[in-house]
């Protein structure tokens, strides 16, 4: 009998929760901060006070110990109102992710609590300017000294850096080590040393701050380390398997506002003498909208299930959602501006600003394409 | 001390409205806990965190108004009292029965929204006083707990505002400024799950029927010519010719 | 009997009297009864004396206690009445204070209860009543059988005319202690506007797009050039910008006028409540996705803030 699609009483109340917030409080001001290209922290202070800022830190630290089904919920409605504002949240548990996966009890306690008590954000840094899918060829160093790494590289696209309590850098003791030479540190913003440079001309997600890392001559102590020397890599990686289903869900989000936004102006709009939703090639554009939204929505929530569960499908099940929701996302913002027609041109509507914000979720936390890579190692692996 | 809200269930202001057969089909539609029944969650939710004691939500309807009674517990309040009933009920046919429940309860005050967002009715609140013998104060702006017998509060009337003294036990239907709804929060989700909603079934209370029949309903849109101008290009342009069309066209200036 | 409550501004029945006066004669008219009229207050003998002429038998409830408002007062002075009368329907304005005490009464009275209703259709055995409800967006048609409590929704029914010359009787309402649990400690005004908001044959609002106190000054210009009212959005009043008896919506105002125009008005639906049932709707806002829209008879896209001072300066040449 198990199979059963329903959400259980507390997540239908979390659902409307988070599309109340959405609703009322992000989709309003979502323009401003996207033409301001401004951080917004009145919202991340009242996303606090409601309980949906840093969901996934376990109760023994203060927190809620939520899993990523609960985060797909969140997702979803959020990304409906602003990828760009959702893309804080998300990164903040992609900074908590590692700390759950790699820190031992004193360094849960030490990192996470903080993050339960007052609004406050994590983050992580993984990618450099000179690399990005090819990880393991990281260049920043990590030189052990006694008690302590020394740090010194730059860090690139990393949101949240310079707003975050502290960043998970992942670094490299011996580059010739490749992949096994990489270490995990936990940097708190104002170690000296530490700097950033916030990136400015994005097309999209302007509301989430960007940064470049700067590390000059960090002093980070032993016991910030995450795990031991050479399981920084694997640690990355654990972490990504888990926190691309939340940006799936945020790609599902968009796609959903892309369908409400095109159905609706569809209905309204005329020519030839009737709403154009009467006419054939609208309707098969939204249609499609439709088919990648709920398949899109049903597959995220399948691979945060999953990974809920530890199963290990969740590698290639959140690769295949992270991949799959972006694209008919972008399609359906694509379509949604082609619909609008002229209109749908001009930030006067809502749909531009998605297809600017979207696009971005084909490319981070592992582009599109390593996504594929990931699934053909498996197919290459499983499937004789 | 303990404070009671009465709340209700009401379509989403947001959501279209659908009619069925002569009658308002809410089957599909979203449900919420009547914005101006929030303020009484919120109020009492106050109170309770100012003078300590119970914050109790008592609500009458059909199953799915436990959404709402989830809601307001999600908010803080402690339990709920839901006496169910399905189908058309009046204020006056709800107030009898609710007084029963608020008679056991013995609360020290009770609010209520000032008219909720589906019956548009400011009956509630009153009728439920008079049905427990106690005073009512309607659109209440201000309030303050003097102790346990009296309160003091600043209410609307047709014009203008009074500012009253009131011996308790006694109701208080809210007016928009009394206080600012707080969201519920996902903490308060998870603890309302623990919380306490005694069920009664209307009849147990008496309810047998309603004093006021509804017959039909139909949904009334006056429609609108929806003649709208592009002002963005060249604005004065835009108003002269709005102002042609209001005193050619439409008549009114 | 009929009864009907008067209600009154200290010198002589109110509008809203004389529209439930209105309804009260065709509710008698269809039972074959006479119509009482109910005065409530401290010092009405001039009311008395004009109100006397629209009914058969005028009560007078005139003593110092009665000098303030209180539900529980009014209540008590209109079961009396009705109590002495054997009325079969009390009929009262639909106002925010006789919304109230007339729920009370229903209870009070075990009578059904129909509430701001805008057409009765009485017979000898129910009364059958129209009414708004969901926010003002549906019409209600609802029935309830004798006794019924009916309040009479402002600006629906025609303004009753004097017919004769009722007799007048004072009438002793005893208070108990439940009238003495209320204590009314303090009055404050409304500040009086020259047009009234809910009668003004034009209404000019704006919303939160106007941007600030300061902007309002237009929309004052426009709404006097118009010789109509100024409203305010609930987010207008909410920000400090205009004063809570300018609100046209659910939790303030609700008008029928004329001509309605909306700027920097987005048009949410508990706004909407309040005018929807305007002759003829304008909206300026430079959301084209703006709910307004859907509502609005003409309308402009544009920045509020240009196309208003355009809109002045047309009205201004359009008088000369």
């Amino acid at each position: 009998m198990a199979l059963d699609f329903s959400l259980t009483e507390e997540q239908i109340e979390l659902q409307k929760l988070a599309r109340r917030f959405a609703r009322e409080q992000v989709a309003p001001v979502a323009k401003e901060y996207d033409e301001k290209e401004a951080v917004p922290w009145p919202l991340i202070e009242k996303l606090h006070e409601i309980g949906l800022l840093n969901i996934s830190i376990p109760e023994e630290n203060g927190g809620l110990g939520l899993g990523l089904v609960e985060e797909v919920i969140i997702g979803e409605e959020l990304g409906w109102a602003d990828m760009g504002f959702y893309t804080i949240p998300m990164a903040s548990e992609l900074g908590i992710t590692p700390v759950l996966l790699a820190g031992n009890a004193e360094q849960k306690e030490r990192f996470l609590r903080p993050l339960t008590e007052k609004p406050a954000l994590a983050a992580f840094a993984l990618s450099e300017p000179g690399n990005g899918s090819d990880a393991a060829a990281l260049k920043t160093r990590a030189e052990r000294v006694g008690d302590h790494y020394v740090l010194n590289g730059t860090k690139m696209w990393i949101s949240n850096a310079a707003e975050a309590d502290w960043t998970v850098v992942f670094a490299t003791f011996d580059p010739e080590l490749r992949h096994k030479g990489v270490v995990a540190l936990v940097v708190e913003r104002d170690r000296e040393g530490v700097s950033f440079n916030k990136i400015h001309g994005k097309m999209g997600q302007r509301a989430a701050p960007t940064y470049e890392m700067v590390l000059e001559d960090v002093k980070v102590p032993v016991e910030n380390r995450l795990g031991e020397e050479g399981e920084g890599f694997k640690i990355a990686m654990l972490t990504l398997d888990k926190t691309r289903i939340p940006v799936a869900a945020g790609s599902v989000g968009v796609a959903r506002r892309a369908l409400e936004e095109a159905a609706k102006y569809a209905k309204e709009r005329e020519a030839f003498g009737r709403p154009i939703i009467d006419f054939q090639a609208i309707q098969f554009k939204l249609a499609d909208m439709m088919i990648g939204l709920e398949t899109a929505r049903m597959y995220t929530y399948y691979a945060a299930w999953l990974a809920d569960r530890n199963d290990p499908r969740h590698i290639y099940a959140s690769a295949i959602a992270k991949a799959y929701a972006s694209e008919i996302a972008f399609d359906a913002a694509n379509e949604a501006i082609q619909i609008h027609g002229g209109y749908g041109y001009v930030n006067d509507f809502p749909v531009e600003k998605l297809l600017r914000d979207v696009k971005l979720n084909q490319i981070y936390e592992g582009t599109n394409e390593i996504q594929r890579v990931i699934v053909a190692r498996h197919i290459k692996k499983h499937i004789p | 001390m303990k404070f009671v809200a009465i709340i209700r269930q009401v379509p989403d202001g947001e959501a279209k409205l659908k009619e069925e057969g002569g009658r308002i089909d809410l089957s599909g539609a979203t449900m919420i806990l009547d914005q101006m029944d929030e303020y009484a969650v919120e109020e009492i939710i106050q109170l309770k965190e100012k003078h300590g004691g119970e914050a109790v939500i008592v609500a009458f309807g059909p199953e799915r108004t436990k959404e709402a009674i989830r809601t307001a517990l999600a908010m803080g309040a402690d339990r709920a009292v839901f006496v169910k009933h399905e189908g058309d009920a009046d204020p006056i046919t709800e107030a009898r029965a609710l007084a029963q429940v608020l008679k056991e309860e013995a609360p020290t005050v009770v609010f209520t929204g000032g008219q909720q967002a589906d019956w548009d009715s400011y009956a509630l609140g009153p009728a439920v006083a008079e049905a427990l013998g106690w005073p009512s104060v309607a659109w209440t702006t201000q309030f303050e707990l003097l102790d346990e017998t009296k309160a003091k509060a600043k209410h609307d009337l047709d014009e203008g505002a009074q500012v009253v003294e009131v011996a308790l036990p006694a109701v208080f239907t809210t007016q928009q400024g009394l206080n600012e709804p707080r969201y519920p929060t996902l903490p308060g989700i998870m603890k309302a799950k623990k919380k306490e909603i005694k069920e009664i079934p209307a009849e147990e209370l008496g309810v047998r029927g309603a004093k006021v029949e509804i017959l039909s309903q139909e949904i009334v849109q006056i429609e609108r010519k929806q003649k709208i101008l592009d002002g963005t290009k060249e604005p004065e342009k835009a108003a002269e010719e709005l102002v042609k069309l209001l005193h050619e066209e439409a008549k009114v200036i | 009997m009929v009864l009907v409550f008067i209600d009154h501004d200290g010198k002589k029945p109110k509008k809203g009297g004389l529209e439930a006066i209105t309804r009260a004669r065709e509710l008698a008219g269809a039972l074959g009864v006479p119509v009482a009229g109910l005065v409530v207050g401290s010092g009405i003998g001039e009311v008395a004396e004009e109100a006397k002429k629209y009914v058969d038998t005028l009560y007078v409830v005139d003593a110092p206690e009665f000098a303030d408002y209180t539900a529980e007062k009014w209540t008590a002075a209109a079961h009396t009445a009705a109590q002495k009368t054997g009325a079969k329907a009390v009929v009262a304005p639909a106002s925010r204070t006789g919304r109230t005490w007339t729920a009370r009464l229903a209870a009070r009275m075990d009578a059904g209860l129909l509430e701001d209703v805008l057409e009765l259709e009485p017979s000898a055995e129910a009364v059958v009543a129209k009414r708004y409800t969901f926010l003002n967006r549906v019409l209600e048609k609802q029935k309830a059988a004798y006794p019924v409590v009916i309040s009479i929704k402002p600006n629906t029914a025609p303004l009753a005319e004097p017919a004769g010359e009722g007799q007048v009787e004072a009438l002793e309402v005893a208070l108990g202690e439940l009238e003495q649990k209320v204590q009314v400690l303090e009055k404050i005004q409304e500040e009086k506007k020259r047009v009234s908001l809910t009668e003004a044959p034009v209404v000019v609002t704006g919303g939160r797009g106007m941007g600030s106190a300061e902007a309002f000054k237009l929309v004052e210009e426009l709404a006097d050039l118009l010789g109509g009212a100024v409203g305010a959005t609930r987010a207008v009043v909410d920000a400090g910008w205009r004063p809570y008896a300018e609100q046209v919506g659910q939790t303030g105002k609700t008008v029928q006028p004329n001509l309605y125009i909306a700027l920097g008005v987005s048009g949410a639906v508990q706004h909407q409540a309040g005018m929807n049932k305007s002759k003829v709707v304008v909206a300026v806002n430079k959301d084209p996705d703006a709910p307004i829209f859907k509502e609005t008879d003409y309308g402009i896209v544009g920045d509020v803030h240009q196309v208003l001072p355009a809109m002045i300066e047309a009205v201004k040449k359009l008088k000369d």
